[in-house]
């Protein structure tokens, strides 16, 4: 890593506060959905009011399904060092389900199991002129051996 | 005034790589053999609806029914180019089904023709390229190509209901067992279970032979109306229903290229498809016992396994063991894609439904010659495409 200043591979991505990474989403005020990248609207059809502001959404979740990526994607996908990784599909810990895909970090792919708790991490894909591009990621809370 | 319509004639161009034709040509090729099953010259035809493709003809602005009627029969007819991405197709034959039952016209041409760019498909321009566009964070921030949402389910499949690698095989080697027969089909040869587990892991737990590839290929439909056929003294297969769709909120499936959902208890997976089936068999007023073949949009093995129960045949976690029973095999309770599906053809996007329509009318009229489904009276298509579009159409003789 270049410098310790966290660069989203994307902006409004995600934010790395005080207690860690968080990714910023949509909340209805008005019938409590959240959405994920943050969203223009509410779309709950029974959702009128469709009031909607920013918000970071919680840190932890649960592994509901996963894949190994084997081929390396196309070149908008860029990292260094590619090698085979794994995506997670998480549940996010809120009133109001939301599952966000995500790749999986630090956990060795044979290791993956459905229902481990994890948490959102930034995670280096690939050093540009001066900083350490980044994207949120997921890795379990304690990893089994 | 509503009057029914019915499929006078289908055609297709093989499904394959085809370097040295041109779209328009493969289009050409489909639409020649659906009006001459009709017996319809192009006097006859007032409107073409096409599929909108991206990748090729349409004059770059997705023209492609122009395109056909200036190559062809210049005469004044209506034209009408649709979007709907993989679900096109059903789109473009819904819209010609309306405008024949709305009394507007008597005598529609339906088309889609595709030649797919070599490796993954890529971004169109325009695009937003930042945080509000889906489409680019799935690629920048974790890589989720297309294989890899239809393995995350298939994952979660084998989690849940306990489908084993060994059974997502079995799907693959029933569609290649049937295209084996069929002369429209890219991939002809059979594999066995072993094989298809030995062929390289693309995302697990989804082997290279249980993805669908892309193909070039075109298909092409004659509709017309019931007082049409009887004055022309034509042959036709009854369209008893046809539906398009898109998706239910806290719909539970991983939409491409989406990167999160917000999931409700109670809503069917994959609903822009599950509400077009539910649509068509409402109009047709059918239920899943009445149909006799399906022919459905199996981008991978998976989607073999998981559609039929979303689509209220099975109850979840069935397919598998109707599956291995042979019950889905041509000769069963419910054949899937007799065909060869897209795991024989490889997709051509915007052809691809069309192509659905045109083996079900085939299969009804008992000319699926090498594939037929013994005395098959009634069929049902389903495909999906991005943006949440789902299209279904019912043929009953």
């Amino acid at each position: 890593m270049l410098d310790d200043v966290i660069i989203p591979v994307a902006d409004g991505l995600f934010e790395v506060g005080a207690e860690g990474v968080q990714l910023i989403g949509t909340h209805c005020t008005a019938c409590q959905s959240v959405y994920f990248p943050r969203s223009l609207s509410c779309r709950n059809p029974d959702c009128r009011a469709k009031t909607v502001e920013t918000t970071l959404l919680p840190r932890e979740g649960t592994l509901v399904s996963y894949t190994v990526q084997r081929y390396r994607p196309p070149p908008l996908f860029r990292v260094d060092d590619w090698e085979p990784y794994a995506i997670g599909l998480v549940r996010l810990d809120y009133e109001q389900t939301l599952e966000v895909m995500g790749i999986l970090s630090g956990v060795p792919l044979d290791a993956i199991r459905i229902g481990t708790r994890v948490r959102v991490v930034a995670h280096p894909l690939y050093d540009d002129e001066r900083n350490t591009v980044m994207t949120y990621a997921f890795t379990a809370n304690e990893v089994s051996a | 005034m509503s009057q029914t319509v019915y499929v006078l004639g289908a055609g297709a161009h093989p499904w394959g790589k085809w370097p040295n034709k041109t779209q328009l040509e493969l289009a050409l090729h489909a639409l020649s053999g659906a009006l001459g099953e009709a017996d319809v010259s192009w006097n006859d035809v007032e409107a073409v609806v096409a599929a909108s493709s991206r990748f090729e003809g349409g004059m770059g602005w997705g023209l492609h029914a122009n395109e056909i009627v200036q190559a062809v029969a210049e005469k004044g007819m209506s034209c009408v180019n649709v979007g709907g991405a993989c679900a096109a197709g059903a789109i473009a034959f819904h819209t010609a089904h309306a405008m024949i039952a709305s009394g507007e016209h008597e005598v529609v041409c339906v088309v889609g023709a595709e030649r797919m760019p070599k490796g993954f498909i890529p971004r169109p321009p325009g695009s937003q390229d930042d945080v509000t566009d889906e489409d680019y964070l799935r690629w920048v921030a974790m890589g989720a190509t297309n294989p890899a949402y239809w393995a995350i389910e298939a994952h979660r499949r084998m989690h849940e209901l306990g489908t084993s690698e060994e059974t997502l095989a079995r799907a693959a080697v029933l569609m290649r067992r049937n295209a084996v027969g069929n002369s429209l089909a890219r991939f002809r040869t059979a594999t066995q279970i072993d094989e298809v587990l030995a062929s390289a892991m693309v995302a697990d737990p989804l082997h290279l032979l249980q993805i669908c590839p892309v193909s070039d290929g075109a298909a092409a439909l004659v509709l017309g109306s019931e007082a049409w056929m009887k004055r022309n003294g034509g042959t036709g297969v009854k369209v008893a229903g046809c539906a398009i769709a898109t998706g239910s909120f806290g719909d539970p499936a991983r939409r491409i290229p989406t990167i999160a959902s917000p999931v409700r208890d109670g809503v069917v997976h994959t609903s822009e498809v599950a509400n077009a089936v539910a649509g068509a068999f409402a109009m047709a007023g059918m239920e899943p016992k009445d149909i006799d073949l399906l022919e459905m949009a199996d981008n991978t093995a998976w989607h073999i396994l998981a559609w039929p129960e979303q689509f209220g045949f099975f109850a979840p976690g069935e397919s598998d063991v109707m599956l291995e029973r042979g019950e889905l095999d041509i000769g069963g309770r419910l054949p899937i894609n007799p065909s060869g599906g897209f795991l024989s053809f490889g997709e051509a996007t915007t052809a691809q439904a069309v192509l659905q329509i045109c083996e079900v009318s085939w299969q009804l009229r008992g000319r699926a010659e090498g594939h037929q489904v013994p005395d098959a009276r009634v069929g049902l298509t389903a495909v999906l495409g991005l943006g949440a579009n789902g299209g279904s159409v019912l043929l009953s003789r």
